[in-house]
């Protein structure tokens, strides 16, 4: 009697908890992330996911067209001379977020502070050669600069903050001060920022939620509107055999590769290097692991790039070749050649450096997987502490990234030839691309240099991954750009 | 309870697999890339995973994980605790007070958070789970082996033993240990199971075997991740796991029975 | 009677000061320079001194030491090396997520094996009997990081009643206190179990049987009370387990609360968060088993009156 009666009472306790449907708001459009942005102060953020963000927050000077050359965005230029340029701001332009005016005050504020030394910004090793900002009048700035660089348009992409309140002294990642389409509206916890657009007020949510399982789950039930890449391609398959959500996809710029570590001895050697290359099998990862419209690689800038190489002949998977290659320089059975790679914990990344990790093996290379969290991983390559590691460049618009990952004196905190890469020929050919002021023949250089590093293999180029949007079917206007940002949200519509 | 006949086959299989693994023309590292995730069926009995590896195979791989990484642990701990808690018992005075205290200390940390801490300080590895493992496991077989040499010391072939001017290390080799032997060898037992699911608990969270190895721990991490499209991925583990835990854990009931009725009917005070 | 108090609460003192020095001495052990992995940002030899003069790493062990107890006595924890925020605030804003867990999994074990327990003595030897222990073995073989993700397979996935994880509705609580209740729930119905055979069998049990008392009253008022004791100090204990396996509990649903913090902490090798939280569970811990024991001890005559065992 007694066991009855307790049974019933077992039974309804877990009723009693039932998720109710508590809805959430119907008006807020949300956006789930697979990571938290960091900084919403675009002097300082660095990470794709804050960058993006701002980009919805902030305007810059400049922007990039689809082959990436350098398009007005906040305003229109003039080339005085090699060392003068003229920004004249677009009259009809935006006002911050607290009503004031954007005007050249607010430029100049903005970069020089990037431009000094001591507020330690990330961006300042890309605009070092401006030696002066002047303002001409509220709507017009001229930037002197030490050498001419006909590039010097496309490095303006920083965020223009508000002059006004830096002086006031605020918290800019809590309380961005931007004219960009959207402010913020909302930070209640470190995974939920909400931004409300501000030509119609819609509000929307950025939910971060790490596990792609519970992403997946949200987006089904509708508790999220809008996903964007960050799922393995399994999950992707699935979702896209359900009728309340729509999948979308296209190429993306963002390229995968390996690094080597030039100061270990096994690395200089570059049979070594081509041995590695012609032992991974590319075109097998992309087709069964990553998503349909991924690419593979041959070089850091994509064909379809201004300066990029769309005639360069791709690496052959040849593990034949590997073995010969590896047996000239040196390894067999008895003496493997070894290495550690380094990656994230991203299980992502795991589960391609497994992948690769085997695939070396058949050849013969003995390879120890090392995977750290972001911090220690991102710290170790920043400090030499590897021998091979894999990562993304992630928004590369600028040729200028070659100068940054590959020249000889670009060894951290220089720039990012984390490596130790050292060719004077590739050095050369880049300091000569900078004085070129004519643009054709610039690209003419840089398709040239592109062809020494796929030959001489400072990095393994894998793959330039593609973007998937997952968006509910009640969500219109959501497209994907070729870098992954989030700007087609300024165009987004919930119908129901 | 009756003899225990199908924990005992479960358990010697797993036994027999985990030795007999390397030997067997096994795939369980190797990656077919065209096989991934797919289900149980005629390609291999229990489908592939993430990687397209066979996961019965990496299931075997990981039954030689565990019974490693058990016995390892249950054997550095025993040796150590046993020592300790016989040797500081039968000296007692100060040492003893000592030492108690410094059980305590260690009792006071739930001991799955103290094992995660050590391994995640240390760093991954199962080397370092092993270690982890053993410096939070000790301490539950020094408790035990003092108890009972405190219950035991006091016997009289001991205090016969003593009064012949025997050396310590022989009295607790030759007299002590014998006695105390019986429900030391079911906390082993159980220490066994514990151990197997503390080391999966480990690698699930990261700590334990890295990839390309494979433990069940991590098998069932890597299996909730694809829980929405190859279910088979986190059950067949799960069930490994939770079958061989489940033997173990009888055969340690059933030892117990047994060294329980060994004693009843020799009648003697032990508690 | 004050004395047995007293004594417990001084060697409980000692007992919380060890775990201090351990705590320390761990955090300190590490092997690897804390200063590179705070550091990263390719730091120049200047910088590296700067910070490790502010973090204090470069005074002696000693010195280190006692900065950290004195700091420890006012309460102040250091600061996460993640999110620079003081480690005390995350720790109380973490807390209640943890303990809200900690106690939905105890009322749903003791719900779940008081009655089995009691149920499998009453009718000892029956199917009862046999299933609750089979019920009980089988939850201490089952690993939560495998109950977890089954239980979500099968109630959030395939029939959609509870959400997958994260503590935002009412039903998010369900199922990760389900899972760790469960290993409780199955300790604690063998103990319910053959503390009240045990009970069971006393003189004073038959006596009120041979008072003519209803069973029922004679099982729940009389016999249960008295089997509760053991049973309670047994829970005391399993308290750490419970807290130990929260944090894989957490990790699997993403509970947000002390657990999956020690966890991330561990994970992205913040120091200063590892410390705090395992301090504070492994104190809490100490504390409760010492109340545990200290209400035993008023209630059971036989340790209030110094009966040496």
């Amino acid at each position: 009697m007694i066991a009855r009666f307790l049974f019933v009472l077992l039974l309804a306790v877990p009723l009693l908890f039932s998720q109710g449907c508590s809805q959430p708001d119907s008006n807020i459009i949300r956006f789930g992330l697979s990571s938290s942005p960091l900084r919403l102060d675009p002097r300082f953020a660095t990470d794709a996911t804050s960058s993006r963000l701002n980009r919805l927050l902030y305007e810059r000077l400049t922007d990039f067209d689809d082959a990436s050359r350098a398009i007005p965005s906040l305003a229109n230029w003039q080339q005085l001379s090699p060392l003068r340029y003229r920004f004249v701001l677009r009259p009809n332009r935006r006002s911050f977020n607290n009503g004031e005016r954007l005007t050249s005050a607010d430029v100049k504020t903005t970069y020089d502070f990037v431009l000094n030394k001591k507020n330690a910004s990330p961006h300042r090793s890309s605009l070092v050669l401006i030696k002066y900002v002047r303002i001409i009048d509220p709507d017009t700035i001229e930037f002197e600069l030490n050498h001419a660089d006909a590039l010097f348009p496309s490095y303006l992409v920083i965020g223009i903050v508000s002059e006004k309140a830096v002086q006031r002294g605020v918290n800019l990642d809590q309380h961005p001060a931007g004219s960009g389409p959207f402010t913020m509206r909302d930070w209640p916890e470190e995974g939920r920022l909400q931004l409300q657009r501000r030509r119609d007020k819609q509000v929307f949510e950025f939910v971060h939620i790490g596990d792609s399982t519970v992403r997946t789950l949200k987006l089904l039930r509708g508790e999220i509107d809008i996903l964007q890449n960050d799922l393995p391609r399994e999950l992707v398959n699935k979702l896209r055999q359900d009728d309340s959500v729509r999948v979308a996809n296209r190429t993306g710029s963002n390229f995968s590769y390996l690094g080597f570590n030039f100061l270990q001895p096994q690395f200089a050697d570059r049979r070594v290097r081509q041995a590695v290359m012609h032992a991974i099998d590319r075109k097998s990862l992309v087709r069964y692991v990553l998503g349909g419209k991924t690419r593979v690689a041959e070089s850091i800038l994509p064909p379809e790039h201004w300066a990029g190489n769309d005639a360069i002949k791709a690496y052959r998977f040849d593990p034949g070749q590997s073995r010969a290659l590896l047996k000239q320089a040196g390894y067999d059975a008895e003496h493997p050649l070894r290495m550690s790679y380094k990656t994230s914990s991203d299980p992502f990344r795991i589960r391609i450096a497994t992948i690769i990790q085997q695939q070396l093996a058949d050849v013969g290379i003995k390879v120890e997987l090392v995977s750290y969290d972001w911090a220690t991983f991102y710290g170790d390559i920043k400090a030499g502490r590897f021998q091979l590691y894999s990562l993304s460049w992630v928004g590369i618009k600028s040729p200028d990234i070659l100068r940054y990952v590959f020249h000889s004196k670009a060894v951290p905190p220089d720039g990012a030839n984390r490596g130790h890469y050292n060719n004077p020929l590739v050095d050369r050919l880049i300091e000569r691309a900078e004085r070129e002021a004519d643009m054709d023949k610039r690209a003419q250089l840089y398709r040239e240099l592109l062809i020494i590093l796929h030959d001489d293999l400072p990095y393994i180029p894998l793959w330039y991954e593609e973007h998937f949007s997952i968006v509910r079917k009640n969500i219109k206007g959501y497209q994907l750009t070729a870098d992954g940002s989030y700007d087609y949200l300024s165009e987004v519509s919930r119908q129901n | 309870m009756k003899r225990p006949l199908l924990p005992i086959l479960v358990c010697l299989i797993w036994v027999l697999l985990a030795i007999v693994g390397p030997w067997l023309s096994l795939d369980p590292n190797h990656i077919h890339l065209q096989s991934i995730l797919q289900p149980p069926g005629s390609a291999s009995f229990l489908g592939f995973d993430d990687l397209g590896r066979p996961i019965l195979d990496r299931l075997i791989l990981g039954a030689r994980t565990s019974l490693l990484v058990s016995v390892w642990v249950v054997g550095l701990s025993a040796v150590t605790g046993i020592l300790i808690g016989t040797l500081t018992a039968y000296i007692g005075g100060w040492l003893d007070l000592v030492v108690v205290r410094v059980i305590d200390v260690f009792m006071a940390f739930p001991g799955i958070l103290l094992a995660i801490a050590l391994a995640g300080i240390m760093g991954p590895g199962i080397n370092n789970v092993v270690i982890a493992l053993s410096v939070v496991g000790w301490v539950g077989f020094a408790r035990q082996a003092r108890a009972l040499t405190l219950s035991v010391k006091e016997r009289d072939h001991v205090a016969a033993a003593v009064s012949m001017g025997t050396g310590t290390p022989r009295i607790i080799l030759r007299h002590l240990l014998p006695l105390i032997s019986a429900p030391l060898i079911v906390e082993a037992t159980f220490g066994i199971a514990a151990v197997i699911i503390s080391e999966a608990g480990l690698s699930f969270l990261g700590l334990g075997v890295q990839p390309p190895e494979a433990s069940w721990g991590s098998m069932i991490r890597d299996g909730a991740r694809y829980m929405l499209v190859s279910p088979h991925m986190v059950l067949a583990p799960g069930l490994a796991l939770m079958l061989v835990v489940l033997s173990v854990n009888l055969l340690g009931d059933w030892l117990r029975d047994v060294m329980d009725s060994r004693l009843r009917q020799a009648g003697s005070d032990t508690c | 009677m004050l004395r047995f108090l007293l004594y417990r609460l001084f060697s409980t003192l000692l007992v919380v000061f060890g775990v201090s020095v351990m705590v320390f001495l761990l955090i300190h052990m590490v092997p690897g320079d804390p200063v590179d992995m705070m550091l990263g940002e390719s730091a120049r030899p200047a910088d590296r001194e700067a910070l490790r003069h502010a973090l204090g790493l470069d005074l002696s062990l000693w010195v280190q030491f006692s900065q950290f107890m004195s700091g420890l006595v006012r309460g102040d924890l250091g600061v996460s090396i993640h999110s620079n925020r003081p480690v005390s605030e995350l720790l109380l804003e973490r807390a209640p997520a943890t303990i809200e867990l900690a106690l939905a999994a105890l009322l749903i074990s003791v719900v779940i094996a008081l009655p089995m327990g009691v149920l499998a003595a009453v009718r000892r030897n029956t199917l009862w009997d046999k299933g609750a222990m089979a019920f009980s073995l089988l939850g201490v073989s089952m690993p939560n990081f495998w109950l977890g993700p089954l239980l979500i397979l099968i109630f959030s996935v395939g029939l959609g009643w509870f959400p997958v994880s994260g503590r935002e509705y009412t039903g998010s609580l369900v199922l990760p206190a389900i899972t760790l209740g469960t290993a409780l729930a199955a300790v604690l119905s063998r103990m319910v179990r053959s503390s009240l055979l045990e009970v069971l069998g006393e003189d004073f049990v038959r006596t009120a049987r041979a008072k003519g008392l209803p069973e029922r009253i004679v099982i729940w008022k009389h016999a249960l009370l008295n089997a509760l004791l053991p049973v309670i100090t047994l829970l005391g204990l399993q308290l750490g387990v419970l807290l130990g396996g929260a944090v894989i509990t957490e990790t699997v649903f993403s509970w947000p609360g002390l657990g999956k913090l020690t966890i991330d902490a561990i994970l992205r090798r913040d120091y200063p968060v590892v410390q705090g939280t395992i301090l504070v569970i492994s104190v809490t811990y100490v504390v409760v088993n010492m109340l545990t024991d200290m209400v035993y001890g008023i209630v059971d005559p036989r340790i209030r009156l110094g009966n040496p065992k």
